[in-house]
């Protein structure tokens, strides 16, 4: 599709920053945006020729966001051009790494400033670490919190500071326990509402199909 | 608090000349302070009263809004999506509606058009007099936030007849609107715009025309065109600084099309483009003009239905969108990835007051602190919004 | 040893004349703001309600208090499925084959017995969801908005409890 934008941004890139392999990824159902997927190591080359290119000239970045999939981590960079009038997400694949081991890029603050607090967000949530930014620290969670929530593999750590997360005191258990009695009485699941998420989930599932 | 600052060496130049006669003081604001409005909390390197740097620390109201999301059906998201941007709530709506028609596919009834945009201008109204009112108190006016207050509260009730709610509607629904508009309610809103457009005129000569305020806010916390594209600004932030962006201009939505209305840019009438005056006045200005889109709203409205065909069970196509709505605080944008189930894969929100909260480094600075907390006021931030 | 150099907030020259076009100006702006906040002394109504005294009855559809009517209730469990917090308990048996059948105030069948019907109000976030998908129209929210209790155990609120439904005669009209 070279006729459309993102065709044009795809030949601009491949011409301008060898190697960065950009590549259109269609929508799958015909519907929403489509993205340019570019490789990860080519990321800072290829922000700053958007940036600078008096064709297209992205000058505001939007936001820095990640998405965990089974086997990869796309990180999505969505760009605006508030002089050209023009939006573009921009994808780069990297491994998932583990929690020792996270995932590597290059950090584009010196692009756009604006990528300072998207970089911090998107590390303390998804778990990608910027090479080369100024301030890396985390932003929403405490900064000695452990794990990153929006990994679909998150689970909340036990202690922190020597505090109990989630402590059963605190928790709700009356609710737990009115919801299980209730299933035990009745004995037939979907005639119950599940009201706590526990490994009965498919059976909840059940019941929503049912009706 | 505090404490003293080891680095006592260092030499701070303001302006031309040497300043530093002490060593810095490290001083917390917040999370509980009533300029930070909500809570934030702002590490500011002072010496003496001038604030050297200023390091914001968030996430004091972190709900993980996004990994909520990803559990919940899709209308199950919208009383969620409320809760973000609390003073602004109709507008957040409609940004997550947008979204999921779009991907849906779903043709929205032009009664329905029409009520979002008059319950999306309202809400503007009632933010940015929010926003007029604690700026007030922030510099020291209290009279002003009485008076907003007091007509804030008739745009609240209005949304109270509307869809049940005072702050947190659920109105706005994908594929329309909750509740039909009456017409007696359409004639309150006529009566309310008229009344306010006067008002409105009358508190702007009480508070932004008054020598001591335009001391206090002209040449202060400077933002030029270039820092705010560059720390990516958005809403009356950019376009106080002179930058003329709108979305519902620029990037039509909805209805907007059809409706006549001017931008409002900073000019730098009382100092310098781009200082805390110059937004100030830009919201002043916006409100003005979503009264005049209201009007035009009033006459265009159609009879008709509000909702339109979406299925019982929304599944979006797998696929993604990024959609961006102009909120009152600046363009708030939805990324959707969807792999086609009943819940969304990932829901990123682009919230501009975290993106403002990342300019007050760049503002600070050289400032008394007085300066700084009409610095923090005139960006207008809902801690909700921020830490989401 | 660092040197930081700070920006000085921009302040026009002040000369001769400036001087006294401040404070003309100065005081000028502060009378017509006093001339405004003036007005707001005589002929103006008084718009705060003394609360505990006074009540303000809420608009007709406000979204407070949740009542489920038991009696029009088939047990169809879609509140439950709609809400976004998960707060709502039902359980429910089928409904004995000879049992003299039954019908809801418009005339849907009801096949399955309520034995449960509770709504943690505490977790309630008064979103709206469960009463626009219920079929019978028995799950309503009431203008009740002072309900304020004690204990967590008293804000679940059992619905085929006596005391809860002796609301019905005061919310169900017709």
């Amino acid at each position: 599709m070279p006729n459309t934008i993102q065709g044009q941004i795809v030949e601009f890139l491949n011409k301008s920053v060898p190697g960065c392999n950009a590549v259109i990824n269609a929508p799958i159902a015909a519907v929403g945006d489509s993205s340019i997927t570019v490789e990860a190591a080519n990321i800072l080359e290829v922000c700053k020729a958007l940036k600078f290119s008096a064709e297209f000239n992205f000058n505001v970045l939007q936001v820095i966001t990640g998405t965990d999939y089974a086997d990869r981590i796309e990180v999505s960079y969505i760009l605006a051009s508030f002089s050209k009038n023009l939006e573009l997400i921009l994808k780069a694949k990297l491994p998932r790494g583990d929690k020792f081991n996270l995932p590597k890029i290059n950090s584009v603050v010196s692009v756009w400033n604006a990528a300072n607090f998207q970089e911090r967000e998107t590390y303390d949530m998804i778990g990608i670490e910027f090479v080369g930014h100024p301030d890396f620290r985390r932003i929403l969670c405490p900064y000695d919190w452990d794990g990153h929530p929006l990994r679909k593999d998150y689970v909340v750590q036990e202690k922190y500071l020597d505090m109990v997360v989630d402590p059963p005191g605190k928790n709700n258990t009356a609710d737990q326990m009115f919801g299980k009695r209730l299933k035990e009485e009745i004995g037939d699941p979907k005639r119950v509402s599940a009201s706590w998420k526990d490994s009965t989930a498919g059976e909840e599932e059940v019941a929503k199909d049912g009706e | 608090m505090s404490s003293h600052n080891e680095n006592t060496e260092d030499k701070i130049i303001l302006g031309d000349q040497e300043v530093l006669k002490s060593d810095l003081l490290t001083l917390n604001m917040g999370p509980q302070h009533p300029a930070t409005h909500g809570v934030l909390r702002v590490e500011i390197k002072t010496d003496s009263e001038i604030v050297v740097d200023a390091i914001p620390h968030l996430g004091y109201l972190h709900r993980c809004f996004e990994k909520h999301a990803e559990n919940l059906d899709y209308r199950g998201v919208i009383p969620f999506v409320d809760r973000m941007d609390y003073l602004a709530a109709m507008n957040m709506e409609w940004g997550y509606a947008l979204t999921i028609e779009k991907m849906l596919g779903t043709e929205v009834p032009k009664r329905a058009e029409y009520i979002r945009v008059l319950v999306a201008e309202l809400q503007r109204i009632a933010s940015h007099l929010v926003f007029f009112g604690t700026y007030g108190i922030d510099l020291g006016a209290f009279t002003v936030f009485l008076y907003c207050f007091e007509d804030r509260e008739e745009i609240l009730r209005l949304f109270e007849e509307l869809s049940g709610a005072r702050m947190l509607y659920n109105y706005i629904w994908i594929g329309g609107v909750w509740n039909d508009i009456t017409d007696d309610q359409l004639a309150r809103i006529t009566k309310f715009v008229d009344r306010f457009e006067v008002e409105l005129a009358k508190y702007h000569s009480l508070v932004g025309e008054n020598k001591i305020f335009i001391g206090r806010t002209a040449n202060v916390g400077v933002v030029t065109a270039e820092q705010a594209l560059d720390y990516g600004a958005t809403g009356p932030v950019l376009r106080g600084s002179g930058v003329k962006w709108d979305l519902r201009k620029n990037r039509t939505y909805g209805i907007y099309d059809k409706f006549d209305f001017d931008v409002a840019v900073g000019k730098g009438e009382k100092g310098t483009v781009g200082d805390c005056w110059d937004r100030y006045h830009v919201r002043i200005q916006e409100m003005f003009q979503s009264i005049k889109i209201i009007r035009q709203a009033l006459d265009g409205i159609e009879e008709g239905p509000v909702m339109g065909k979406v299925p019982k069970i929304i599944k979006v196509p797998a696929g993604e969108i990024y959609m961006r709505t102009e909120c009152p605080r600046g363009e708030l944008g939805y990324h959707l990835i969807s792999d086609g189930g009943k819940t969304p894969y990932r829901l990123k929100v682009k919230s501009s007051c975290f993106t403002h909260v990342s300019m007050l480094p760049i503002m600070a600075p050289g400032q008394m602190v007085a300066d700084f907390v009409a610095s923090i006021g005139s960006i207008d931030i809902v801690l909700g919004e921020v830490d989401r | 040893m660092e040197t930081i150099h700070l920006k000085k907030n921009i302040e026009p020259e002040l000369t001769f004349t400036g001087w006294f076009k401040n404070i003309y100006t100065a005081v000028k702006t502060t009378l017509i703001g006093l001339g405004i906040t003036f007005k707001y002394v005589w002929g103006r109504d008084v718009v705060t309600i003394e609360y505990p005294e006074v009540r303000e009855e809420l608009p007709s559809n406000s979204r407070s208090r949740l009542f489920n009517d038991a009696e029009n209730c088939i047990s169809c469990l879609q509140c439950a499925v709609a809400c976004p917090v998960d707060c709502i308990y039902i359980a429910a048996v089928k409904r004995a084959t000879d049992a003299p059948k039954i019908k809801t105030k418009d005339g849907t069948p009801i096949r399955l017995d309520l034995k449960q019907y509770t709504i943690d109000t505490a977790l309630c976030c008064y979103c709206g969801l469960c009463t626009t998908v219920c079929p019978t129209e028995c799950l309503t929210h009431t203008t009740d908005y002072e309900f304020a209790s004690y204990t967590l155990a008293s804000m679940k609120y059992d619905y085929l409890a006596p005391e809860i439904r002796a609301w019905r005669t005061r919310i169900v009209k017709s």
